[in-house]
């Protein structure tokens, strides 16, 4: 690679710096270079010694401040034609339409996979309601002296819930764990995604 | 070594590699290698950085026929300098802290 290409490929992979930063690269990087080459070392060679330009700006982009990159990307934003943003602003209807509806059902999925957790909950409190109806009513049948058979058969329903709500509880807490798992897995997606527009 | 480290000792370095006389990228490149590992990627920001804080200033002279910047060391980054001879009183108690069971 000729020293003119390392440079076009440095400026172009740069573009997102505001002008004066891709600059500021440049003169450096030409500076290595020249010094280099006027030490007897080969254009090739001091190409080469001074890194892959790809890699520097990489590197230049991931230290630069996001605010830095936003404010350019702003920058360059301003730069539109007027026929550009006119059409911006009539589909405006159409595109920010799109865009909230898109948002809203992502919310409703999301807000609807918590629905079933929060029911799984619930029915693990009207278990517990049971157990306790159960126990009292049978109880209360026994202590009246009314039908036996049917305090035992209260009884025995209570003990089943006892049993089958401590199952209960571990499959509604597995639901909920698994639940915030996947709500920090989106936080994470949702914060790429920005990160990503702004860089490039 | 870490790499929080060695970022506040190549600051050190470069400012020092200027402390004397004013020196340009690959001189300092040069001047440092030896001993501590630096690349034109890595001296890159740190020229910013230092410039940004005020350690630094850069001024541009006409070499060969083609521009040169040269970096030129400011009181306040002699003063840096300064500061880390007397850190250096704390790190060494800190290395000893960290590595007493070693010693017994």
């Amino acid at each position: 690679m000729t020293k003119s290409e390392f440079l076009k490929t440095l400026e172009t992979e740069l573009c997102v710096l505001p002008q004066a930063d891709v600059q500021n690269t440049l003169d450096f990087y030409n500076e290595m270079i020249d010094d280099r080459i006027e030490e007897g070392v080969l254009e090739e060679d001091a190409v080469s010694q001074v890194g892959d330009a790809q890699e520097i700006a990489k590197q230049i982009i991931m230290e630069t401040p996001i605010s830095k990159l936003v404010k350019q990307k702003i920058k360059s934003k301003r730069s539109m034609t007027a026929v550009e943003i006119v059409l911006l602003i009539l589909g405006s209807p159409i595109w920010l339409s799109l865009i909230v509806s898109g948002f809203a059902v992502l919310l409703s999925v999301y807000l609807s996979i918590w629905a079933i957790v929060i029911s799984l909950w619930a029915c693990e409190v009207s278990f517990i309601g049971g157990i306790l109806g159960g126990i009292v009513s049978a109880c209360i049948i026994c202590a009246t002296g009314q039908n036996v058979y049917a305090g035992a058969v209260m009884l025995a329903a209570g003990l089943f819930l006892v049993g089958f709500s401590i199952l209960f509880f571990f499959v509604c807490k597995a639901a909920t764990s698994c639940m915030v798992w996947i709500s920090k897995k989106m936080l994470l997606w949702i914060k790429s995604l920005f990160l990503r527009k702004e860089q490039k | 070594m870490d790499i929080q480290m060695k970022r506040g000792l190549l600051d050190l370095c470069v400012l020092s590699a200027i402390k004397d006389e004013d020196s340009y990228g690959y001189q300092i490149i040069k001047d440092i290698k030896p001993y501590i590992e630096i690349s034109e990627s890595t001296l890159y920001p740190i020229l910013r950085r230092l410039e940004m804080a005020d350690l630094l200033t850069v001024r541009t002279v006409e070499y060969n026929g083609r521009l040169r910047k040269y970096y030129h060391i400011t009181d306040m980054g002699i003063k840096r300098i300064q500061d880390f001879k007397t850190e250096w009183d704390e790190i060494k108690n800190i290395y000893n802290f960290v590595t007493r069971e070693e010693a017994q």
